[in-house]
Formats: structure tokens, C-alpha cells, sequence
């Protein structure tokens, strides 16, 4: 077989072991590391952009590691939610591009091999999680990458970092052994590890309480790894203490996997006759509404940068909830959207921030007075990720606000339109907030009058994702469309 | 569009433009600035004239002039009764302008006060000639408004007080008169002035009837009905004297037009009577005649005692056009004229009194004779004529007036008109008195006669004269009963 | 039915201005650059603008369709007669307003964002103009709120920011609820797509339709400045006072307007609303506007805010007229856009004019302004005599229509509104005249008049003021296309009665 052919197996495997390789082979030249995790996290990206090209030709296809067809053998999977890890990787490229200059600031020298190993391996543990077909490499997957993101909150100096890394290491380990534990149960159940068989046989299965069991448990776990309300408290420590360019890659992509990983477990069970899942649904919206609403009201009231922007990671990740717990098809395919535009449109805020933090050492939003002007190119960056996260036409985030609240009106639920927009408003205020002492402040701080505009390969991060939030808003529909029919199997319990 | 028909916009025009040339060449050169108004003044006269002539001898003429919005036409119109008011606005306002010269001061603010009142005059002229509401309105606001920094003139708080008090007035009026003519569109779907009225009005009887509330009451507090006078008493003392003069004499005689306009060219004759209103009008005509006159007796000042006697004497007036009778209001239309120049004199005089002696109250005029001779003749002739005494121009406007009345059938109103006459007789009177009796203060007894300087005893004479000719050759053709005539018959039997 | 033809133009109005904005932004450093730039983005869209004048008056309708960036939602343009006509009026009182800036801002701080951004605001409100469906309508809505917030701001005191955040407060909420309207629509009629006669005729719900009125009149009136959602207006005046011209009398309230007026007529239809009686209460609501808003501004003593709530009042002549739901009373609403706008404009100019020239910004330092400054002066009396309703002028106009409008509808009462709102008007612009030429000082006045550049604007508008109230037929302001958008609303094939 040709390397095209082996592609859904070289996705996972050249970021795993590219990242294996760098401590190994660049530690006598920590900065040449870049280089070569930068390359193969473009390779990455080819391989994953020449599969997304083979699903639109042929449709969702499977692989069979070593040759053993499921459900035997360890199956990759690739479908149009698999589509994600272009995203994914076009973004650790960009968080990549931006660490360059970033990351010898706040890693000992020593340390650099170790962190671009860590963001590689964190992508390799993404994509794996993202095209398997198999429960129990589900769960494998997700132990590389919440390893790798533990390892990489802990990269940043200063104890808060190391104890938010504790925290997201305590909770993250409470989830995985409950992921665990529900995979066990399914394969008891059904005597599979394939997910696509195992759906078939649940229905099968003698006794309806193991199989509620393996799903609470399984949404439990998940909910924790997504940051849903009200597991997100490791949340907003973490990803305001760890490096930026880390807080990005775990708010962006990190937090999806466990998005993810709700949806393959709602359509895992979906075909189940005797068990309901609306009651779950019903919860997901619940859960999502207070997520939005908390989220966004306690970013009001952060003064650090970083740590607002965490919490408007929860405000999202509970509309994506939201979505999802809708099921309607108009919800759910643009719950799906928003996971995708969010991170893009949160890698540009954590980078932006990141660049405005590190150029001017100040992290206090009132400490940035006046930064607009002495730092143009980023604030403005900062500014259109800010009105692209608060849903502002047209742009990124406008999209799945858009349809998650359509798909409230059309299953009757006119109220939860009102949390999508109050949501929407309470964002818009913190980011007017930001904008505003960026640009139409006074200085206050001496720091900020001597900052320096970000270096090139900082900018030309932050600028390219900044630009995206904005027209992939202008994009919905071709997104929209691409995603409809992954969605199909969830609309169906909605 | 030919120059005939064009010749209402000159009349307009012209005093608009001579007044702003006169406030650029007056302040550089005196005579000029004189020659520039009194040759504008002149032409104006002669122009509106000519026009009451020609339109006596059946020259109607319509000029629609701009679309102001689709169906709104600023119109002007040559008709009998239209050409009648503008020569006799245009007449008084020739003789207000000259007095003026020697009454003001000779300061930059003479020549605002010229520019501004021929302004009035060229909007007062655009009323007369006025096709429709609209235009009527236009310039019925516009010299309501023109007028208020003449009544201002002086400065003084009196003046400013009496300028709020008439610009609310006046202003609400015109909240009223436009009401009215937008119910009269919404109603008639036409807003022009149609002998015998428009063709229908369709509305219910409520409607119908505030639609002409409205007008009324609107032109109303212009005409000083009681109770809407409130302003007249106060602004006729605070303007300076030839502003009075005209304020007196056509400014309040506009409201009246105004009335003459709505009753007998919108509403007509016919839907009148059915309405019913022409009792209610008569009637509180008939108050406001005995009301005014009665307070005009117990007021001491003398220009306020003349602003009193205006509200009695156009009273009679709505009261003689509420019989409809064509007598009646042919006497009606020569009174507004006889009275504008016989109370124009009387506030010239007034004026005069007021410059060279300081003396503004009645009680104060005793043995004006003995200084002023030429003053008191005048103020006496004109004092009597506003009485009715033959053969004085006011003999002939009450005299048609109780003839009308009396032809109506109205001998209520006729005996209302006679008390007023008496009432007339009984403030007027005084003043002749007094200015006759011999004085034996120290002060005034030895002291020469000190008549005014000459612009504006040429003026007092010119008016005392115009009483006696009005009244002695009243039926020549071409003189204000002719041409009232003609007005009366053009409104009361319109042409087919 | 019009006639349609797929043109550059609508698109290109709004575009130009915000490329030319661009270029403000990247060598606005230079004055003169800036000068050139900003008067490129008013003079082009001007042009382009206007060169639709014929076509549309010609009985076509120009489209120009973007994309669709979401199932059902796309951006498009559309230039039928009421969305030129304020196309019109704006393109015309900007090129305007930009000379007066140029001038009144000169030696002003951070010079290049206050253009680049006021040029900014010059394409979107083209932009809420042309757009051909709510949702393009909502987006340069949205746009426009953001462009004019650092306008607002742009002294950078207490007193700026403070106002500012009551601006975008109000405006931002008013967006979002707009976002539920608009969300509302599109589920229950499954379009946005404005279109004459309304698109929500098949939706029976009453509830529903109810909802989607008050969200939508609401979120609009919010920039409309309709009482109780006002209070942004007042506090916005401590803007430049371009800005506030632009505020009061151009973009930001005329798009609350505009957008009220698209909701009545092009998303609900007049024959819905008529059966629907909702457009009665904003009536009565518009109505209690006017007068409040007239009555608080007889309180004020500066003269900014005066004018500010006299705008609350006149714009709900607009509401008001609209609401009323007969065609001569929309008539009304449409010229009034028109009218409001100019005289409003006028008296906002001759109020920077007397702050730029003698820094007096109270009504009770105004005695004998009218000798000082004789020509402005006089713009600002004919602008209060049009306010007043005096006849030539363009407020009469407006009262006409919205009168006969009132009495075709059986609202008589609101001609005695109208008249009374007439003497409230003049009972507080008469006293500001007063002072200028009839209070004595006491010091001799000496003639100061105001530079040409700021001078001339306020003439132009002035003159305006007394074309549009005399004009029916002028060239320069075709009260024809206002009618054409009349007969398009109300589906009237003949004049309009």
C-alpha cells in the first residue's frame, strides 16, 4: 500500500513519534527543535488535508491496522467529525509558529525539546482520539493527550502553575478511570471494543442498568475533559496559568476532545431501543444554559487577561452543549460548527493575549491601558477574536449562535433563544470591556509605553487566526453543509 | 403666466425687497434709505390699486406659483375682495413708514424697524392675495412672526413682556389655523378659496363643526374676538406708534379676512346656515362689541383705551358678517377699511402726543389745544369719525353697517351695534373734552404751541383729511364702498 | 411590480467608503491625506448614489447578492425607493458633514481614528440603506454601533467613556434583541427577505407575531431613541459635535428609524399590521415621545441637549407616522427622515459653530449671538421655524402629511398633537432666537462670524431646509421617490390619496 493509502495510520503516528524523536535528538540544540516540530506538524496538516479530500470523494472509510478487519483488529475510523483534525492541526502549526519566540521567555532553555515533544505528542493523541474506531484506544488516545496537557500546564514557572497542573491532573484522572470503567462495562455488555459494533449490540444487550451505567459514566468522564458545567473548575486555573501558546492549544483543541467524545457516545447509544436519552439530553441543555450564563458572568468580574478568557471557554463549551442537547438538526450541525469555529477563534484570543502579555509583561486587564496603541496589529487581533467569540455578525462565532437558537425556536424552546443571546451580550460586554482599555484608554503603566509590537512569527499567527474568526463566519453554509450529514445519527434521537 | 397675473407676487415682493434695500442704503445714507422706502411704499400703493380697480371691473386672475408638496400649491389670487384688504394694508402701512421717519429715533435701529414692518406689509399683502389656506397660512405666520421684533421694538421689559404674551397667543392661534386647515383637506380634499365653498365636506356634523372651530378660534385671537383679545391691550401700547397704527388699523382686520375667507370661500354661505353657527358667531360679536367698549370707558392710558376700542370696533364687523346679509357685509369690508385709517390716525396721533409732551395717559391731555393746535384738530376729527358723527368716514361704515343689520332682520345685533356707537361716543369723548378744555396748570399755560416736526404732522393731517374725504365722497366710484360693493357681492352672490 | 436589474452599485456605495476608510487608516497621519480620503469616501459614494436616482425613480430595483453565509441568511443588497431615499439623504448631508468635521476637528487628538472610523460609518449606514434583507439590515446595524462607539468616546474623559458605555449598553441590547426577532422570523416565516407587503402573512400564531413586534420595533427603536429606551441619546452629546450631527441627524437614530419603518412595512405588511392593531400602541407610545421628549428639552439649559431631546421628539414623528399605517401618514414617515435630518443638522452645526467660535455652549450665554455670527444665526432661526412647523419649510411637510395620515386613520387626536408638539417646539427654540436677537448685552457685539468651512454646510442645510418645504418638484430631494415607496408599501397603483 502507498503512504496515501496508510494516511489515517501516519496522521496519528508522525506527530507521536516526531514528538518522541525531538528530546532525543535535540537536546544539545533546544532552539532547532522548532524547526523540526514545525515540520511535522505540516506534515500533519498535508496528510490530514489529502484525507479530508479522499472523505469528500469517497465518503467516511475505515482502516484496519495491520491488516485486521474489524471487528477484530484495532480499526481507524475517519468520518466527516474526523474532518476536525485539519483544524487541529492547522492550529498547533500556528501555536507552533507563535511559540517560537514565546516559549524561550517562559520555558528554562533546558526544557524547550521537552515542550515541543509534548505539544507533538498532545496532536498525535488528538488525531488518534479523533479517527479511532475502537473504545479502548479511545481511551488510550485520550490518556496521550490529557497526559501531554497536564505535562504541558506544568511547563510554565511558579507554583500556580504547578497546582493548577495537580488539579487538572486529580480531575483528569477521575474522568479516564470513569471512561475506563464504562468501556469495561460495554465490553462486558457486548463483548466488542468497536464502537460502530458495539452500538449494534447494546440493544441486545440483557440488562438495561449496565448499559445506563456505561453511558453516565462514560458522560461524566467527558463532560470533565469538555469543562462542562459544573466539572470546568480545573478549567479556568489551568489554562489562565499555563504558557500561552499551551492555554490556546488546550482551550482550542483539548477541551473539544471531550465534546467529541459526548458525541460518539451519543451516537453510540442512540440506536438503543428500551434506553431514552432525552432525559440525558434534557440535562445537557440544562447544564449548557448554566454554563453560558456562569461562564460569561464570572469572566465579567476577572481582572487577569488570561483567566477571563478561560472562562469564556466555559460560556462556549456550554453552547456547544447547548446545540447538542437540542439534537435537532439545525442545533446539533451548528453545536458542531461552533466547535470548530470556537477553536480557531480561542486559539486567536489566547495567542493574542499571549503576544500583548509577553511584549508588555503586564497581565491585569487595567494594566493594558493604552496597549492598543503601541501594540496595533495584535490588540486588533485581540479585538476581532473578542467580537467574533461574543457571536457578532458575521462572524465565526455568529454561526452557531445562530443556529443553536433557530433550533430552540423549532423544538419550541423560546427561552433557551433568550440564555443564547443574553449569553451573546454578556460576552459582547467583557469584550467592549477589553477593547475599550485597549484602545481609548490612557496608559497607566510605564510598562506599556515602552511595549514593542509583536515579533513577525508571533503576528503572523495571531493575524492569520484572527482574520479566520472572521471569515470562516462568512462561511457557514459550505461548513454547515459539510457537517450535516455526520450529524444525521444524533438528530435522530433529538 | 402673464404680467398681470404676476403683479400680486411684485406687490408682495416689492416692500420685502425695498425694506432690506432701505437697511443696506439707510445706514450708509440717510435720504436715501427715505427715498428707497417711501418710493417702495408708493409703488406698492399704487399697484394694489390698481389692482382693487381692475378687479372691480372683473379682472380674476389665479397664479399657482410652486408645489410645495403634491397637493399643497402656494397660489395667489386677484379677486375683488383680496385687492380690497391690500390697498387698504398697503395705504396704512404707506402712511405708517412715512410717520415713522420723524416718530423714531434717527439710529441703525430706525432701519431695522423699516425693514421688518415693510416685510409685514409684503406678508400682510401675500394674505390678501393668499389663493388658498396654505399660502394664506404661510404668510399669516410669517408676518405673525415679522411683527413680533416691532412690537419689541422699544426694548423696554413693558415691551418684551407684551412681545411673550402676543407671540403665545398668536402662535397658538396658528396651532389652531393649521389644525383647521388640514380637517378641512382631510374633509373637502381641497384646500382653494371657492366662491360659495367648497363642494362637499364630508364628515360627520361633529367634525365639520370643529373644523370651523378651529379656523375661527385660530383667526380668532388675530381678529381679537373675546375671549382671545388677551394680547391686543398689551402689545397695541408697547409697539411703537406707527407699528400700533398698524397693528390697530390691519394687522387685526387680517384675522377677520381670515374669517371672511373660511365662512364665505370654504364653508359657503349655504352649508353656514345649515351648520348653525352664525347665531354663536353673532353673539359672541355682540359681547365682544360691548365688553371691549365698556373696558375701553374705564381705561385711563390712551393707547390702551384705542387698543380696546379696536376689539369693539372689528367686533362689529363678525357681527354684521354673521347676518350674511350682502348690505351687512358690504358695510362690514368698508368699516375694516374707514377704521384702519381712522385708527391709524388716532395711534399717529397718540404717538405724537406721547414724543412731545410725555403724556400716555388721558388724564394728562388736559389743554393739549393750547400747544398742539394741529395735533388736537386732528385727533379730534379722527376721534369723532371713529364716533360716527356725519359727514366723517365712520358715519359711513356704521351707518351701512346698521343698514345691513337692520335689512338682515337682526335688530338684537343692530341694538348692540347702536349701544356700541354710544359706548364709542362715551370713551372718545373724554379726550376731545379734555384736550379742549383750557388748562390753567402754570406749566402749560404760557408755553408756545411746540408742534412736531414735519413728516409726522403731514401724516395726522394727511389721515384727519383722508376721515373727511372718505366720508364726504364715499359713493365716488373707485373709493373703498365701490369697491366693497363688489367684494360684498362677489362672496354673498358669488358668480356661477 | 419594479423591475430588476443586478448592478455593481449597491454594493459598491458602501464599499468604496470603506476602502477610502482604509486609506484613512493607513496614511491618515497626514492631514492632508486624511482630508483627501475622507472627502473621497463622502464624494464617491455621493456619486454613486445618486446616479441610481434615475433608474429607481424609472421604477427599477437594483440588486446586488453577496453570498449566502448561512442556510437562509445571506448578504444582498437591494435599492428600491425607501432605501435610496435614505441612501440619498445620508450621502448627501455627509459629504456635509465631512467639510464641517475637516474643519471643526482640526488640532483635535487621534485625528486618523476619528476619520477613518466617521468614514467607516459613511458606508455602513449606505450599507443599512441598501440592505435587501433584515439580516444584512442587522449586521451594518451592528457594524454601525461599533463604528460610531469610538466617535463617541473620542475625548477619552470620564464623561466620554461614561456616556459611551450607556451608547453601546443601549445599543448592543437593542442588537441582540433584534437577533431574537430576527431568529423568531426566520423560524416562523423561514425568510428574511424584506419585501414589500411583508413576509409573515402565513404565520397565524398571535403570540408569536406579538414577540416578533416587540422585539423587533423594540430593538430598532432603541436607536430611535423611542421613550423609554432614550436615555443613550442625551448622554451621547458630550460627542464631537460632527459626531453628534451624525448621530442625531444621519446615521445612528435615522437607522433606528429606517430599520422600525422596514419592520412595519416590508417584514409585517401593512395589511397584517392594520389586523393586528400593534402599530396602534407604538403610536400612542411615539406619541407620549414627542411631547415628553419636548418637554424635557424646554428644561435644558445647554444647547446640545436641548437639541438631543428635541431629537428624541422629532424622531418620533418618524414612529409615530409610520405606525398610522396609511399612505399619506407614511408619506410623512419617509420625508420626515428627509426633513428631521437637514434641519436637525442645521442647528448641530450652527451649536459647534458657536462652541468652535466663542465657546459658549449654554442657551444663557447666548444673548446677542445673532449679531456676532449674523449668517448662522439665521440658519438656526429658519431651522426652529421649520421645527415650529411655519409653512415653506420642511416641517411643515412633514406635519401635513402625518395630520392627513392621522385623520385617513381616525386618529384625530393626533393632529392636536402635532399641534400642540408645534407650540412646544416653539415655545423652546423661540426663546434661543430671542436671546440672539433681542436681549440686550450691554458690550457691543463685534461681527465674528464663522469660518467658510464650517459656514457653509450650515448654509447649504439651511437652504435645504427651505427647499424641501417649498419643492415638491426640486431636483435635489425628489419627494417623488418618497411617494414611489409609498405606492411600493402600500401596493398603490395611482397617486397616493
Amino acid at each position: 500500500m502507498s503512504a496515501a493509502a496508510h494516511g489515517l495510520a501516519l496522521v496519528v503516528l508522525v506527530p507521536i513519534v516526531g514528538g518522541a524523536l525531538i528530546p532525543a535528538l535535540f537536546r544539545r540544540f533546544p532552539t532547532a527543535a522548532w524547526g523540526f516540530a514545525l515540520a511535522s506538524s505540516a506534515l500533519t496538516l498535508a496528510i490530514s488535508i489529502s484525507l479530508i479530500r479522499r472523505l469528500l470523494a469517497e465518503g467516511p472509510f475505515s482502516y484496519a491496522a495491520g491488516g485486521w478487519p474489524p471487528p477484530y483488529g484495532v480499526a481507524l475510523h475517519f468520518d466527516r467529525f474526523g474532518a476536525a483534525i485539519a483544524v487541529f492541526s492547522m492550529i498547533t502549526l500556528l501555536v507552533l509558529i507563535f511559540s517560537r519566540r514565546y516559549i524561550p521567555a517562559v520555558v528554562p532553555i533546558a526544557r524547550i525539546p521537552l515542550y515541543y515533544a509534548l505539544v507533538m505528542i498532545n496532536l498525535g493523541g488528538m488525531n488518534g482520539f479523533l479517527v479511532t474506531g475502537d473504545l479502548f484506544n479511545l481511551f488510550v488516545f485520550m490518556e496521550v493527550f490529557s497526559v501531554s496537557a497536564y505535562a504541558l500546564v506544568a511547563m510554565a514557572r511558579g507554583p500556580q502553575a504547578g497546582l493548577a497542573a495537580i488539579k487538572y491532573l486529580l480531575l483528569g484522572a477521575v474522568s479516564s478511570l470513569l471512561v475506563l470503567f464504562a468501556i469495561g462495562l460495554i465490553f462486558a455488555q457486548t463483548g466488542t471494543l468497536n464502537m460502530a459494533d458495539a452500538a449494534g449490540r447494546l440493544d441486545a444487550a440483557a440488562s438495561i442498568v449496565p448499559t445506563a451505567l456505561a453511558l453516565g459514566a462514560l458522560t461524566i468522564g467527558f463532560m470533565v475533559k469538555a469543562a462542562l458545567f459544573p466539572l470546568h473548575v480545573w478549567l479556568p486555573d489551568a489554562h489562565a496559568s499555563a504558557p500561552a501558546p499551551v492555554s490556546a492549544l488546550l482551550s482550542a483543541v483539548v477541551v473539544k476532545a471531550g465534546v467529541i467524545g459526548i458525541i460518539r457516545t451519543l451516537q453510540t447509544f442512540s440506536d438503543h431501543g428500551s434506553l431514552q436519552l432525552m432525559p440525558l439530553q434534557s440535562l445537557l441543555i440544562w447544564l449548557g444554559a448554566i454554563a453560558v450564563l456562569w461562564g460569561a458572568v464570572a469572566a465579567l468580574v476577572q481582572s487577569d487577561l488570561k483567566r477571563l478568557l478561560a472562562y469564556s471557554t466555559v460560556t462556549n463549551i456550554g453552547y456547544i452543549f447547548i446545540g447538542l442537547g437540542i439534537g435537532s438538526a439545525t442545533a446539533a450541525s451548528g453545536a458542531a460548527v461552533h466547535i470548530i469555529n470556537h477553536a480557531v477563534i480561542k486559539a486567536a484570543l489566547f495567542l493574542a493575549a499571549g503576544a500583548l502579555i509577553h511584549q508588555s509583561g503586564l497581565r491585569h486587564i487595567d494594566d493594558l491601558r493604552g496597549l492598543g496603541e503601541r501594540m496595533p496589529l495584535s490588540a486588533l487581533a485581540l479585538g476581532v477574536a473578542l467580537l467574533a467569540v461574543a457571536g457578532v455578525p458575521p462572524t465565526a462565532g455568529f454561526v452557531g449562535k445562530w443556529q443553536i437558537g433557530l433550533g430552540a425556536l423549532e423544538t419550541g424552546r423560546p427561552l433557551l433563544m433568550g440564555v443564547v443571546i443574553v449569553g451573546g451580550l454578556l460576552v459582547l460586554t467583557y469584550g467592549v470591556r477589553i477593547i475599550n482599555t485597549l484602545f481609548f484608554r490612557p496608559p497607566l503603566h510605564v510598562r506599556v509605553v515602552t511595549s514593542r509590537e509583536a515579533p513577525p512569527s508571533m503576528l503572523a499567527a495571531i493575524l492569520l487566526l484572527a482574520a479566520s474568526s472572521f471569515l470562516l463566519g462568512l462561511a457557514g453554509k459550505p461548513m454547515l453543509d459539510f457537517v450535516a450529514p455526520a450529524i444525521l445519527p444524533l438528530t435522530d434521537t433529538g | 403666466m402673464t404680467l398681470t397675473s404676476l403683479l400680486p407676487l411684485i406687490a408682495l415682493a416689492l416692500p420685502i425687497i425695498g425694506g432690506l434695500a432701505a437697511l443696506g442704503a439707510g445706514r450708509r445714507n440717510r435720504r436715501l434709505g427715505i427715498a428707497v422706502v417711501a418710493g417702495t411704499a408708493v409703488t406698492t400703493f399704487l399697484i394694489t390699486a390698481l389692482l382693487a380697480l381692475a378687479a372691480k371691473d372683473g379682472l380674476l386672475r389665479e397664479m399657482t406659483l410652486v408645489q410645495i408638496a403634491p397637493p399643497v400649491w402656494i397660489v395667489f389670487r386677484i379677486d375683488p375682495l383680496g385687492t380690497l384688504f391690500a390697498a387698504t394694508v398697503s395705504g396704512l402701512f404707506l402712511l405708517a413708514l412715512i410717520y415713522a421717519f420723524g416718530y423714531l429715533p434717527d439710529d441703525r435701529r430706525q432701519w431695522r424697524f423699516h425693514a421688518f414692518a415693510m416685510a409685514c406689509q409684503g406678508c400682510m399683502i401675500g394674505v390678501a392675495f393668499a389663493g388658498n389656506l396654505v399660502t394664506l397660512l404661510v404668510f399669516y405666520e410669517l408676518f405673525s412672526l415679522l411683527s413680533y421684533p416691532l412690537i419689541t421694538h422699544d426694548r423696554t421689559r413693558v415691551a418684551v413682556a407684551a412681545g411673550l404674551k402676543y407671540l403665545v397667543y398668536i402662535i397658538t392661534g396658528g396651532a389652531f389655523v393649521w389644525a383647521g386647515i388640514i380637517l378641512v383637506f382631510h374633509l373637502g380634499g381641497e384646500i382653494r378659496f371657492l366662491p360659495g365653498g367648497l363642494a362637499d365636506i364630508n364628515g360627520s356634523p361633529g367634525l365639520v363643526l370643529a373644523t370651523f372651530a378651529c379656523l375661527v378660534t385660530g383667526f380668532g385671537v388675530k381678529a381679537a374676538l373675546m375671549p382671545l383679545h388677551g394680547w391686543v391691550p398689551d402689545a397695541h401700547p408697547a409697539a411703537p406708534a406707527p407699528f400700533s397704527a398698524v397693528l390697530s388699523g390691519v394687522m387685526v382686520a387680517t384675522g377677520v379676512f381670515g374669517i371672511l375667507r373660511v365662512m364665505f370661500e370654504i364653508f359657503g354661505v349655504s352649508r353656514l346656515i345649515e351648520m348653525g353657527v352664525l347665531p354663536w358667531l353673532g353673539g359672541i360679536a355682540g359681547a365682544s362689541v360691548l365688553l371691549a367698549a365698556a373696558r375701553a370707558v374705564g381705561e385711563d392710558d390712551l393707547k390702551r383705551r384705542l387698543a380696546w376700542s379696536t376689539i369693539s370696533q372689528m367686533a362689529y364687523v363678525l357681527m354684521a358678517v354673521s347676518t350674511i346679509g350682502g348690505q351687512a357685509v358690504t358695510g362690514a369690508f368698508v368699516h375694516i377699511t374707514h377704521h384702519a385709517f381712522l385708527k391709524g390716525g388716532l395711534f399717529f396721533c397718540a404717538g405724537l402726543v406721547a414724543t412731545v409732551t410725555g403724556a400716555t395717559r388721558i388724564s394728562q391731555l388736559r389743554g393739549l389745544a393750547q400747544r398742539m393746535p394741529v395735533t388736537s384738530l386732528a385727533l379730534t376729527v379722527l376721534a369723532l369719525g371713529l364716533v360716527g358723527i356725519p359727514p366723517l368716514s365712520g358715519f359711513i361704515s356704521k351707518w351701512l353697517l346698521g343698514l345691513g343689520l337692520a335689512d338682515a332682520g337682526a335688530m338684537v345685533r343692530l341694538g348692540v351695534m347702536l349701544a356700541g356707537a354710544l359706548l364709542a361716543a362715551v370713551y372718545l369723548w373724554p379726550i376731545i373734552y379734555r384736550i379742549w378744555l383750557p388748562t390753567d396748570d402754570p406749566r402749560f399755560a404760557h408755553s408756545h404751541s411746540r408742534e412736531a416736526s414735519g413728516w409726522m404732522l403731514g401724516i395726522l393731517i394727511a389721515t384727519g383729511m383722508l376721515a373727511v374725504i372718505l366720508g364726504t365722497a364715499a359713493t365716488l366710484p373707485g373709493f373703498p364702498l365701490d369697491l366693497a360693493k363688489n367684494a360684498a357681492q362677489w362672496l354673498v352672490e358669488p358668480p356661477p | 411590480m419594479p423591475i430588476e436589474l443586478h448592478d455593481l452599485r449597491p454594493v459598491l456605495a458602501p464599499l468604496i467608503s470603506a476602502l477610502c476608510a482604509g486609506g484613512v487608516f493607513v496614511m491618515g497621519t497626514s492631514g492632508r491625506w486624511r482630508a483627501i480620503w475622507s472627502l473621497a469616501a463622502a464624494g464617491l459614494k455621493f456619486v454613486i448614489v445618486w446616479s441610481m436616482l434615475p433608474g429607481t425613480l424609472a421604477g427599477s430595483v437594483y440588486i446586488f447578492r453577496v453570498g449566502e453565509i448561512l442556510p437562509g441568511l445571506s448578504i444582498a443588497f437591494r435599492v428600491d425607493a425607501f432605501g435610496l431615499f435614505y441612501a440619498l439623504v445620508t450621502a448627501t448631508l455627509w459629504v456635509l458633514t465631512t467639510v464641517y468635521a475637516l474643519a471643526y476637528m482640526k488640532g483635535s487628538h487621534a485625528l486618523k481614528r476619528f476619520f477613518g472610523f466617521f468614514a467607516l460609518c459613511i458606508s455602513t449606514t449606505v450599507a443599512i440603506a441598501f440592505a435587501e434583507n433584515l439580516f444584512t439590515l442587522f449586521l451594518f446595524y451592528e457594524l454601525l454601533t461599533v463604528c460610531t462607539y469610538p466617535l463617541v468616546i473620542h475625548d477619552q474623559d470620564a464623561e466620554a467613556r461614561r456616556a459611551g458605555r450607556k451608547y453601546l449598553a443601549y445599543t448592543l441590547c437593542g442588537g441582540a434583541v433584534i437577533l431574537a426577532g430576527m431568529l423568531l422570523v426566520f423560524h416562523s416565516a423561514g425568510t428574511l427577505s424584506l419585501a414589500e407587503g411583508g413576509i409573515l402573512g402565513d404565520v397565524d400564531d398571535h403570540r408569536v407575531l406579538l414577540l416578533i413586534f416587540l422585539t423587533l420595533v423594540g430593538g430598532f427603536g432603541v436607536k430611535a431613541a423611542i421613550m423609554p429606551l432614550h436615555a443613550w441619546l442625551p448622554a451621547a452629546m458630550v460627542a464631537p459635535t460632527p459626531v453628534s450631527a451624525l448621530l442625531h441627524a444621519v446615521a445612528v437614530v435615522k437607522a433606528g428609524a429606517f430599520g422600525v419603518v422596514r419592520v412595519l412595512y416590508d417584514v409585517f405588511g401593512v395589511n397584517l399590521l392594520k389586523s393586528l392593531g400593534f402599530a396602534t400602541w407604538l403610536g400612542y407610545l411615539a406619541g407620549f415621545t414627542i411631547i415628553a421628549g419636548s418637554i424635557m428639552a424646554l428644561r435644558q439649559n445647554r444647547l446640545k441637549a436641548r437639541l438631543a431631546w428635541s431629537t428624541i421628539s422629532q424622531l418620533s414623528y418618524i414612529l409615530l407616522a409610520a405606525s398610522l399605517l396609511t399612505p399619506a401618514a407614511a408619506l410623512a414617515a419617509i420625508i420626515h427622515l428627509a426633513n428631521q435630518a437637514f434641519t436637525k443638522i442645521t442647528m448641530f452645526f450652527v451649536a459647534g459653530a458657536i462652541e468652535h467660535n466663542t465657546g459658549k455652549t449654554h442657551i444663557d450665554q447666548l444673548d446677542g449671538i445673532g449679531y456676532r455670527m449674523p449668517w448662522t444665526m439665521a440658519a438656526f432661526t429658519i431651522a426652529g421655524l421649520s421645527f415650529m412647523g411655519v409653512p415653506l419649510l420642511a416641517g411643515f411637510i412633514t406635519k401635513w402629511y402625518l395630520s392627513l395620515g392621522a385623520l385617513a386613520a381616525d386618529s384625530g387626536g393626533f393632529v392636536a398633537l402635532m399641534a400642540l408638539s408645534g407650540l412646544l417646539n416653539a415655545a423652546y427654540w423661540l426663546p434661543i432666537i430671542y436671546r440672539a436677537y433681542f436681549r440686550e448685552t450691554g458690550i457691543p457685539q463685534l461681527r465674528e462670524e464663522t469660518p467658510w468651512m464650517l459656514l457653509a454646510p450650515i448654509g447649504i442645510c439651511a437652504g435645504y431646509v427651505i427647499l424641501l418645504g417649498t419643492g415638491a418638484q426640486a431636483p435635489l430631494m425628489p419627494f417623488s421617490l418618497a411617494e414611489s415607496a409609498v405606492r411600493l408599501a402600500f401596493g398603490l397603483e395611482g397617486g397616493i390619496p
